[in-house]
């Protein structure tokens, strides 16, 4: 609907090949694809470079095919929110059911591709991880419960499994840990996105936490995650999983970001916890997880070569 | 007789400006080299796992 009102206003000269690339979300095929990387490089064993490169290839394809499938499914609060109202569906530069369609055998290629150079269970973790983050996340809890951030987190939390199950061909303690500390970081990371996004959030209907529950409790939740975090991201250290240089990296950057998360707790406030401050910690807390997750998954990798 | 070349409606648009059917014709030659670029990588990938895998399996050199 959306594609036949823009072309009531400009004639529709079809979609820019960077249209179609941005159905992939390139912004997050680029935390994937360093996270896989590091999900093969830590694992045990030797994995031809060819074969490695298709497989963080596959990685991305098929977090991209997810994210083309996403962007189909969420034309219409797209269309809402400032932040997305320019994507290529919404904006009519793109048919749904061609995003559609070019999701689906997107998915279907990354898999086979996948299974084809490395083995069957990184392919089936990897088909898993479609339909989680499509169907599991997309379709069924994003606008249905304010944990939708919570439980979806699990969807940006399998490159990395992906990454050693090419290696080894099973999947081990390593990178469930590495798991289960995408998915503890994903809450606080979005939610603090959410604090000063709520209204856009609100005008869409999707239930995010700050909307349903309101700033303060989110705040809250934010501090509480990050508390729950730090003791995660240091026990593959305390397991004897990984060495020092990785112990030493994830203890301090991990209070740096209980500190970032404690800003975004104590922050001025209204009596219902709407910030004073236009949300500068939050905004600051979201900036610094990115760079807490990188250093996480760095510190990881050059463990190993220590 | 001579060939009559294929009808191409979009080009012949009664509403579009010039300068709407060049950015159209450009448009559709980016997404056109883009498919071209992906399969050739698709072929050059599916060609790079064969080898690897026909030389890991020793049935080559």
């Amino acid at each position: 609907m959306m594609a036949t009102n823009d072309t009531a206003i400009t004639p529709h000269l079809g979609a820019e090949p960077g249209d179609w690339l941005a159905l992939l979300k390139p912004r997050v095929i680029s935390l994937v694809v360093f996270t896989g990387a590091i999900g093969l490089f830590i694992a045990p064993g030797h994995i031809n470079p060819v074969l490695a490169a298709v497989a963080i290839f596959c990685i991305a394809l098929g977090a991209g095919a997810a994210g083309a499938i996403n962007m189909w499914y969420d034309r219409d609060i797209d269309a809402m929110m400032r932040r997305t109202t320019d994507r290529p569906i919404p904006a009519g530069r793109i048919e749904a059911s061609g995003a559609l369609g070019y999701g689906i055998v997107l998915s279907v290629i990354s898999v086979l591709l996948l299974a084809m150079a490395t083995n069957l269970c990184a392919a089936a973790v990897l088909a898993f991880s479609i339909f989680y983050y499509a169907v599991i996340y997309t379709m069924w809890l994003k606008r249905r419960t304010p944990q939708n951030i919570v439980i979806g987190g699990g969807a940006g939390a399998f490159p990395a499994v992906i990454g050693w199950a090419a290696v080894t061909g099973h999947i081990g303690l390593l990178p469930m840990l590495l798991f289960a500390i995408v998915f503890f970081w994903t809450p606080p990371h979005f939610w603090s996105l959410a604090l000063y996004a709520a209204t856009d959030y609100e005008k869409a209907g999707i239930p995010m936490l700050p909307v349903v529950k309101g700033a303060k409790h989110t705040r809250l939740n934010v501090l509480v995650y990050s508390l729950l975090l730090l003791p995660l991201t240091v026990s593959p250290w305390a397991l004897g999983l990984t060495g020092w240089f990785y112990g030493v990296s994830a203890l301090i950057s991990g209070l740096a970001f209980v500190y970032f998360c404690w800003g975004v707790y104590a922050d001025k406030q209204d009596a219902e916890g709407k910030s004073l401050t236009k949300d500068k910690p939050a905004r600051a807390a979201f900036k610094f997880s990115i760079l807490y997750l990188f250093v996480l998954f760095l510190a990881c990798a050059i463990d190993k070569l220590v | 007789m001579a060939k009559r070349p294929m009808p191409r409606p979009e080009l012949t648009q009664p509403n579009w400006t010039d300068e709407q059917r060049a950015e159209f014709i450009r448009r559709r030659r980016g997404r056109n080299f883009l498919l071209l670029a992906a399969l050739a990588a698709f072929c050059l990938m599916i060609y790079g796992i064969a080898i690897v895998k026909l030389h890991e399996y020793g049935q080559m050199w």
